[in-house]
C-alpha cells in the first residue's frame, strides 16, 4: 500500500466527545480536502469504552488505525507514538473532541506553503470573561519568556511536515508547547484563524492539577530558553546576587561586632546572612554543574539545524 | 564526514550572515589564495540563516566550483554554532576559520598554515593594525583581550580575530557552543596545544553592517568566567569542588566550636545563630563535595575526555615525524 499524503493523528486523553460523531465529522472534512489520508487513533492508556467504539467503527468498514498505550504517558507522548506508526509526508493532529469547525480545515493546507508547521487559532471564540483573562495571561507569559506571539497554544489542530517530528523529541505534556519548541528548532511556524466548533465546550471545571500544569508549561519553556545554552549565565546571576547581598550583610554584622561592640551571638540576622551566602554558592554550584554538562556533551547537543548542504 | 575522496590539505570555514555582497569577492579571494598555495583545499560557507540573498549567491558559486560547499541553516543560530557546523563538516587535515565580511585577508592563510607545519596545533591571527572605530570597537577589545589573557593565562593579544588555523583533530575534539568562538584558544587550552600568534592584515568593512556593539562586553565577561571555570574544572571536577568546600567546612567547624564551646564556656549559654551558621556552612561543604561527585559522573558520560586531549596534542620527541599524535 502506498503512503498516504496526510497522516491524521488523534490522541485520546481525558477529554473526549462522542467517538462516532466526531469520526464522521473528521472523515467528511478530510474527504473534502481531496488528498489521500490515514487516520490514527492513539489511546493514552487503556480506555475500554473508546476502544470499543473505535472497533465498532472499524467493523462497519471504516479505515482507521488504533494504537493503545499501556499506561497514560501524556498527550505529547501519545502524539509521538502515533507518529511512529504514521506514513504520510504531512502530519495533521486533531483533538479527540470538537474544537474547530473542521469544514475550514482547508485553510490550514492553504497556509502551509513553505512553512514547516501551521497551527490553528480558534477565532472567533466564545468563552466567559474569566476564561479570556486566564487565556490571555497564559499566552502573555509565554510571549514574555519566548517572544513568540501564539494566541491559542491549547488548540490541538496542527499541520506539520514529517521532518519536524523526526527532528524534535516530544514527551509528557509538551504538546501545548509544540509550536514554540518547533520554532526554537529553526522551523517556520504559522498561526491561522479557524472558526471554533459550536460544540467545543468543556463541561468540567479546570482542576487544580490542570492549573499547575499550565504554570509548569511556562516554566518548562523558560528553562528551555534560558538554560539549555548557558546555565551558568542564569544561575550565576541569581546565585551571585544572593551571595553578594549575604556577604555584604555578613560584613556589616562583623564590622558592627568588632568596632561598635554590638554582640553578634544572639542575632538571628547572622543566620539570615549566612543562609544567603550558602544558598548563593549552592545556586552558582548548580549552574556550574549545568555548564559542565553542556561542555562535556556539546558534541551531542548540536546548536545548529542544517537545512541543506550543497556539494 | 568521512568520504571516499582523499582528504584535502586545508578546509576554509567561513560563517556568513547577511553578507550577500561579500560572498562573491570572498570566494574569489580565498580561491586565488589557496590556488597560489598549491595544496588541495575545500571552502565551506556556512549560511547562518541569512535573510538576504547570501545563500542564493553562494549556491550559484557552488554550482560552478566543486571545491566549494555551502551549509545552509534553517534559522539564525549565531557565529559560534556556524563555525562549529563548518568544523564538523570539514574534511581537511587542517582547518582555517575566517570572517565573512572581507575584513580578514585570505593571503594570510599561508602564514598561519606555515605555523601548523612547524608543529603548532593552533595559529591565530593578530590584527595589529585594526581598521575599526577606536572608541566603540578597538578600545573595548583591548580591555577585553587584556582581561582574557590575565584570566585564562593564554598569551594571545587578539582573541577576537576570526582568522585562525587549526590542526583538524584538535579543534574537532574541543566543544564549541554558544558564543565560544572568541575563546577558542582558551577552550583549546584544556588540550594544552602549542599556539602561535602572527600578524595579519585587516581591512575596513566594505559592505553591510557590523553585527556587534558595545553591549556584548558584559556577555564577554560572563563567558570569560564560564570558560575559565569550565576549563579549570574539566580536569578533576571532584578535586575542584572539594577544594571549594574546604573553606566552607572550616567556617562551619569554626562556627560550631565558637557557638557551642566558646560561648558556653564564657557565658554558660550556647549561641544558636553562630552554631546554626556553622551548620549551614558545613551543609554547604557537603553539598559542594557531592556536587563534585556529580561532576565526575557528568564527565564520565560526556564525550570530552582529558585523556583524549592529551593524545591529540602530545609530541614524541626523538621519533621520526614528531608532531601531533596521529
Amino acid at each position: 500500500m502506498s503512503a498516504p499524503d496526510i497522516s491524521v493523528i488523534v490522541p485520546v486523553t481525558l477529554r473526549h466527545d462522542d467517538v462516532a460523531a466526531l469520526f464522521a465529522t473528521y472523515r467528511e472534512a478530510l474527504d473534502d480536502l481531496g488528498r489521500s489520508y490515514e487516520i490514527i487513533y492513539v489511546l493514552d492508556g487503556p480506555k475500554p469504552d473508546v476502544l470499543d467504539e473505535l472497533q465498532k467503527l472499524r467493523a462497519t468498514g471504516r479505515r482507521l488505525e488504533i494504537a493503545q498505550l499501556a499506561r497514560s504517558f501524556g498527550e505529547a507522548t501519545a502524539l509521538a507514538a502515533g507518529f511512529e506508526i504514521s506514513r504520510g509526508a504531512l502530519i495533521l493532529t486533531l483533538p479527540a473532541y470538537f474544537q474547530v469547525d473542521t469544514r475550514a480545515l482547508r485553510a490550514l493546507l492553504d497556509a502551509k506553503n513553505d512553512h514547516h508547521m501551521v497551527v490553528a487559532h480558534r477565532w472567533p471564540r466564545r468563552g466567559s470573561a474569566f476564561d479570556k483573562l486566564r487565556r490571555g495571561l497564559f499566552h502573555r507569559l509565554i510571549r514574555a519568556v519566548t517572544g513568540s506571539t501564539y494566541r491559542d497554544l491549547g488548540c490541538g489542530v496542527r499541520l506539520l511536515d514529517r521532518q519536524v517530528l523526526e527532528e524534535i523529541s516530544l514527551y509528557g505534556d509538551q504538546h501545548r508547547l509544540l509550536p514554540v519548541i518547533v520554532e526554537r528548532n529553526g522551523f517556520r511556524v504559522r498561526e491561522v484563524d479557524l472558526p471554533q466548533s459550536d460544540r467545543d465546550e468543556f463541561r468540567g471545571r479546570y482542576s487544580f492539577r490542570h492549573m499547575v500544569g499550565r504554570i509548569l508549561d511556562v516554566f518548562t519553556i523558560f528553562f528551555l530558553v534560558r538554560f539549555t545554552k548557558k546555565p551558568l549565565r542564569f544561575f550565576g546571576g541569581v546565585g551571585g546576587t544572593m551571595c553578594v547581598f549575604g556577604g555584604v550583610y555578613l560584613l556589616v554584622l562583623i564590622v558592627q561586632r568588632l568596632f561598635f561592640g554590638q554582640p553578634l551571638a544572639d542575632r538571628p540576622a547572622l543566620l539570615l546572612s549566612s543562609l544567603l551566602v550558602v544558598l548563593g554558592i549552592q545556586i552558582v554550584g548548580l549552574g556550574l554543574l549545568g555548564e559542565l554538562i553542556i561542555f562535556s556533551h556539546a558534541r551531542d547537543i548540536k546548536e545548529y539545524r542544517v537545512e541543506r548542504i550543497v556539494n | 564526514m568521512p568520504s571516499q575522496l582523499p582528504r584535502p590539505y586545508v578546509s576554509v570555514v567561513v560563517p556568513l550572515y547577511n553578507e550577500q555582497d561579500s560572498v562573491e569577492p570572498l570566494h574569489q579571494q580565498i580561491t586565488s589564495a589557496l590556488v597560489a598555495l598549491g595544496a588541495s583545499y575545500e571552502i565551506i560557507f556556512v549560511d547562518d540563516g541569512s535573510r538576504d540573498r547570501t545563500f542564493a549567491v553562494a549556491e550559484a558559486l557552488a554550482a560552478r566550483d566543486p571545491s566549494l560547499r555551502v551549509i545552509k541553516f534553517r534559522a539564525n543560530a549565531g557565529q559560534t554554532p556556524a563555525m562549529a557546523a563548518g568544523i564538523d563538516h570539514a574534511r581537511g587535515e587542517t582547518i582555517v576559520t575566517m570572517d565573512g565580511d572581507l575584513q580578514n585577508d585570505p593571503d594570510d592563510i599561508q602564514y598561519l598554515l606555515r605555523e601548523l607545519e612547524r608543529g603548532h596545533d593552533l595559529a591565530v591571527g593578530w590584527r595589529f593594525e585594526r581598521q575599526d572605530k577606536f572608541l566603540s570597537r578597538r578600545l573595548p577589545s583591548v580591555i577585553a583581550n587584556r582581561l582574557i589573557r590575565k584570566v585564562t593565562r593564554v598569551a594571545i593579544k587578539d582573541n577576537g580575530c576570526s582568522l585562525k588555523a587549526f590542526r583538524a583533530k584538535v579543534i574537532q575534539g574541543v566543544p564549541l557552543y554558544s558564543e565560544m568562538h572568541r575563546f577558542i584558544p582558551a577552550m583549546m587550552s584544556v588540550a594544552g596545544p602549542k599556539i602561535a600568534e602572527i600578524k595579519v592584515k585587516h581591512h575596513a568593512r566594505r559592505f553591510g553592517q557590523s553585527k556587534y556593539g558595545l553591549a556584548r562586553i558584559y556577555r564577554v565577561l560572563l563567558d570569560l568566567l564560564i570558560v575559565k571555570s569550565v576549563a579549570s574544572f574539566s580536569d578533576r571536577p571532584l578535586l575542584w569542588f572539594a577544594l571549594l568546600g574546604v573553606p566552607a567546612a572550616l567556617i562551619g567547624v569554626g562556627g560550631l566550636v565558637i557557638g557551642l564551646g566558646v560561648q558556653y564556656a564564657r557565658f554558660g549559654q550556647v549561641s544558636l545563630p553562630v552554631a546554626g551558621s556553622g551548620l549551614l556552612f558545613l551543609a554547604l561543604a557537603l553539598f559542594l563535595f557531592l556536587g563534585g561527585a556529580l561532576a565526575e559522573l557528568v564527565f564520565k558520560t560526556g564525550d570530552v575526555r582529558p585523556r583524549q586531549f592529551a593524545a591529540l596534542t602530545m609530541t614524541r620527541p626523538g621519533t621520526q615525524g614528531a608532531g601531533a599524535g596521529q
